[in-house]
């Protein structure tokens, strides 16, 4: 699927990607991605290492000349495979921050983040101005006159940022700025990007395979994989309403119930699947078709294990607990349930031993159907 | 002019590529089908373009068959001796906790900078059979005949591992170095034993590594030129490339036998650097992740001061005692092992630079040194920049052609330049425009390895933010590129200079008569003037690149200096 279809842009569209296709070589790194951002929106490019994100993120920037397709930037055509149109980068009104930082070893912190003003010409003065205000927001202030080789990875990262931002671009494109961070430093930097973007306003796109990321500071998500997008929707929506087996396990963890239609029991607002072993898992459709096997996903939080039989009518039944790890903020239990495994996360302050019989149950709402 | 840098963006590449690509391939190819022609020329040796096509040169070659035999010996001697050299080094330096470790690894770059000549000048003076300084004590204690004979195979290959010993240390010392030291950590942690662990783990990691500096050592040494015809030469040794040398500057010159000689001699040095390259490229340097680690000396107690000594014992032959007896040669009348008050003069280095012919080949010297290393690192660095930079299409090709010139002797390739250019309409022929060109064409390995090696260590999105940042490609290689360059660039700038300065196979058979430069120059002052004043010239020859070098050094660092600084 391409996803111009399956929504419409709630902005102006400040980019439009038509049908892009990227090639190396012989390998085809994008198929045919067709979405738009809208001005001032923030929107992340989710999904696995060699999905094409970060290609269709250079594709956008100018570094990466594509095979196919049209790109629009503020109305303007940057790249047209049927005009031969490539716009070079540095003619793009764009800006981005690198994986890598790209912080010049050379130059000072102050030298580094005045480059695009210098670029542009503008008056010493001026430049004085505007850096001390973009090292403000990313808080270095004091570090302007340091030499850039000694600078740590954290410090490297708000450089970064505020050579990125300070001359004001258009648009503001992120390649995975975080990964290199070490996992607390990527916590807080997280918080501090989301306040940034919301105070700037300025339109991005962003990259990356972490998906707390995403979650966190995107308006709205599409999932990549193998070069074609998979799934366009708000973090949230993405995240309960996964379109299919891909994204329901990329999208946090879950488990895939795969059985055969019983549409003569359907009922309620819901469907039923029967297992391969005569189990019964009603589950919710959301308008979405399936042929006679099908596909629900149910999150390992949305699964709730009991001692006492739960009061449900729907989707109760007995497991006994495999395993159990404890992984602090919670308890990961692996269950033997209708010939399988299931996993499940909950809190609990309370924890079943290893081998104990008791109850597995779902809420009906929490098992979606899935496209195939 | 934005059309203009929207055109640099993309500059047409198959066009570039193709004008590039042609070229290198003209200026690389273009001696070596001349050199092919001539070896295949049976009729008039003198004729040209050739009057008769045939393989009889090559057929003819079975009669030279002990030339080839003393090629082999001594190359192999050689490639054994140096490369025992380079792996004892190379571990006691990268494994051991040798005092001085950091100092003694600089040091190790001298051997190559003495040069094979002035070695073989030297040891020569050291170990020629009747009046070398060492056998003239040897018959003061009441000895008869000699200790050692520098002018036999086994001479000749010493001299050259002396000097390649430097040259293989380098390349097995990165190997070593580039080995993750948690590998030998596990099997010690696993209960192997410090023995098995060298044997078992080690040594097998280090193999591929030695294997290829072994090839590479061998394939310099089959196309080496001037220790063997110092040392062979009065003696009626040869190997393949003193008697091409001989074949060309006899009375009747046999160009076509020469021809068949060096495309045989190329030939093989191209396997080899073929076979290296394969080894290389395999990835057979499992050793080197990429990934940080701290480099670590074991503790080897007592026995460090022993491995602080071999290193030692090694400059001294290697450096000192070539670059003293040179010395002490110079300042005699008569070179004498035993020092007389009387004999000692100054007289040497006096005629040496008084004589027109001695003073206009330095200065030439000088001159083409400079050419060769500011047009060389434009021109090479423009290359590097194509080859890993631009992404063209075809880059790699362009990269092979490019590198192709290390497979060919310099020897072999100027027999072929100077086939070509004699013939070519613009006259260049005797100037030292073609030497020029020379130097330019033979030394392109030399400096885009170099700067490559820097080229390749700037991460790619340093550049690419610039151009996000909305530079121009003007401004961002003013800006980024060249100053993250500056060190390969310098470095490049240096290595050129010193070796066109110190070249002696190209320059040999393509300097003409009323444009002499100062390697050759000292060759023929061995061969028909004395040796005492020999020695001064390779002296004030070294003297001069070590002041020039200084000079460079100082300017480049002004000229170069970022801003910021």
């Amino acid at each position: 699927m391409t996803g111009a279809s399956a929504f419409s842009a709630p902005r102006a569209a400040s980019i439009e990607v038509n049908d892009l296709v990227v090639q190396y070589g012989g390998v085809t790194a994008v198929r045919g991605v067709s979405f738009s951002v809208g001005t001032g929106e923030h929107l992340t490019l989710l999904g696995p290492s060699g999905c094409g994100k970060t290609t269709t993120l250079r594709a956008i920037a100018g570094l990466e000349k594509p095979t196919g397709g049209l790109i629009r930037i503020d109305g303007t055509i940057v790249y047209d495979s049927r005009s031969r149109t490539q716009v070079p980068p540095e003619r793009r009104g764009l800006s981005m921050v690198f994986q890598s930082y790209a912080i010049w070893p050379h130059m000072t912190v102050f030298d580094n983040v005045a480059y695009g003003l210098r670029v542009r010409r503008e008056s010493e003065s001026e430049i004085a101005r505007k850096v001390g205000w973009a090292l403000g927001l990313v808080q270095m202030s004091e570090l302007a006159s340091r030499s850039a080789s000694k600078l740590s990875g954290g410090q490297q990262q708000r450089v970064a940022l505020a050579r990125a931002f300070v001359f004001s671009p258009s648009v503001l494109l992120f390649d995975e700025p975080l990964s290199n961070l070490d996992a607390k430093l990527r916590a807080e930097m997280r918080v501090e990007l989301k306040e940034l973007q919301r105070q700037l306003g300025i339109t991005s796109v962003y990259v990356t395979h972490d998906l707390e990321e995403a979650l966190a500071i995107s308006d709205r998500i599409i999932v990549m994989r193998d070069g074609i997008i998979e799934q366009i929707g708000a973090p949230a929506e993405i995240y309960e309403l996964p379109r299919n087996a891909f994204v329901a396990d990329f999208v946090g963890s879950a488990n895939l119930i795969r059985g055969r239609r019983r549409p003569e029991l359907d009922g309620d607002g819901l469907i039923v699947l029967e297992t391969p072993r005569g189990t019964f898992v009603h589950g919710v459709a959301h308008g979405r078709r399936s042929g006679s096997e099908a596909v629900f996903s149910a999150r390992t939080v949305h699964l709730q294990l009991s001692r006492e039989r739960p009061s449900a009518q729907r989707n109760v039944w007995t497991a006994s607990v495999r395993s159990r790890v404890f992984q602090g903020d919670f308890t990961q239990y692996h269950l033997d349930w209708d010939g399988r495994r299931v996993v499940l996360r909950c809190v609990t302050t309370d924890p079943v031993a290893e081998g104990t019989d008791l109850f597995l149950s779902v809420d009906p709402r929490h098992c979606i159907l899935l496209e195939e | 002019m934005p059309a203009g840098r929207a055109r640099f963006w993309r500059p047409g590449p198959a066009v570039v590529s193709l004008v590039v690509g042609g070229a290198a391939v003209l200026v690389v190819f273009y001696p070596i089908v001349y050199l092919i022609q001539a070896s295949l020329s049976v009729g008039d040796p003198q004729a040209r373009p050739p009057e008769a096509y045939g393989l009889a040169n090559f057929v003819d070659l079975a009669r030279y068959s002990h030339i080839f035999w003393n090629t082999i010996l001594v190359s192999v001697v050689a490639t054994l001796f140096a490369i025992v050299l380079g792996f004892v080094l190379g571990w006691i330096l990268s494994r051991a906790n040798v005092p001085g470790r950091e100092a003694l690894e600089q040091l190790m770059a001298l051997p190559y900078y003495v040069t094979p000549l002035m070695g073989a000048l030297a040891w020569s003076l050291i170990g020629s059979p009747s009046g070398g300084f060492l056998n003239q004590v040897w018959r003061a204690l009441g000895r008869e005949g000699h200790l050692i004979d520098i002018t036999t195979p086994y001479g000749i290959a010493w001299v050259m591992a002396l000097f390649e010993g430097s040259v293989a240390f380098v390349m097995i010392g990165a190997v070593m170095k580039s080995m993750d030291p948690a590998l030998e950590e596990a099997s010690q942690v696993l209960g192997a034993g410090r023995l098995r662990t060298m044997l078992k783990i080690t040594l097998p990691l280090v193999l591929p590594g030695v294997l290829g500096a072994a090839i590479f050592v061998f394939a310099e040494m089959l196309g080496s030129f001037s220790a063997a015809l110092v040392l062979g030469l009065p003696n009626r040794f040869y190997v393949v490339t003193t008697a091409m040398y001989q074949f060309v500057s006899q009375y009747p010159p046999r160009f076509p036998q020469a021809a068949a000689m060096g495309v045989s001699l190329f030939a093989v040095m191209f396997a080899m650097v073929w076979i290296y390259r394969r080894i290389v490229s395999r990835g057979s340097y499992v050793t080197i992740t990429g990934k940080a680690f701290r480099p670590r000396a074991m503790d080897v107690g007592g026995l460090r001061w022993a491995l602080l000594a071999v290193c030692l014992v090694y400059l001294f032959i290697a450096v000192l005692l070539p670059v003293l007896t040179l010395l002490y040669a110079s300042l005699q009348r008569l070179a004498t092992a035993f020092p007389r008050a009387d004999n000692f003069t100054m007289a040497n280095y006096a005629t040496a630079l008084s004589l027109d012919a001695v003073r206009s080949a330095l200065a030439n010297s000088l001159i083409l040194g400079v050419a060769t290393a500011g047009l060389g690192v434009l021109l090479m660095g423009f290359l590097s920049w194509l080859i890993y930079r631009s992404r063209l299409p075809g880059a790699g090709a362009i990269e092979y052609v490019l590198m192709f010139p290390q497979a060919v002797p310099r020897l072999v390739f100027a027999f072929g330049m100077l086939w070509a250019w004699l013939v070519f309409p613009i006259p260049i022929y005797g100037t030292l425009w073609l030497l020029l060109i020379a130097y330019l064409t033979v030394f392109l390995p030399l400096g885009i390895r170099t700067i490559s090696g820097v080229m390749l260590q700037i991460d790619r999105t340093l550049e690419e933010s610039a151009q996000t940042c909305g530079a121009s490609w003007g401004y961002r290689l003013r800006t980024v590129t060249m100053p993250l360059l500056r060190p390969g660039l310098i470095a490049a700038a240096l290595l050129l200079f010193i070796a066109s300065v110190r070249e002696l196979g190209a320059s040999i058979l393509l300097m003409g008569p009323k444009a002499k430069v100062i390697t050759p120059a000292i060759v023929e002052s061995w061969f028909s003037t004395s040796t005492e004043q020999t020695a001064a010239m390779a002296l004030l020859q070294t003297l001069a690149v070590v002041l020039a070098l200084i000079l460079l050094f100082a300017v480049a660092k002004r000229a170069t200096r970022p801003a910021g600084e």
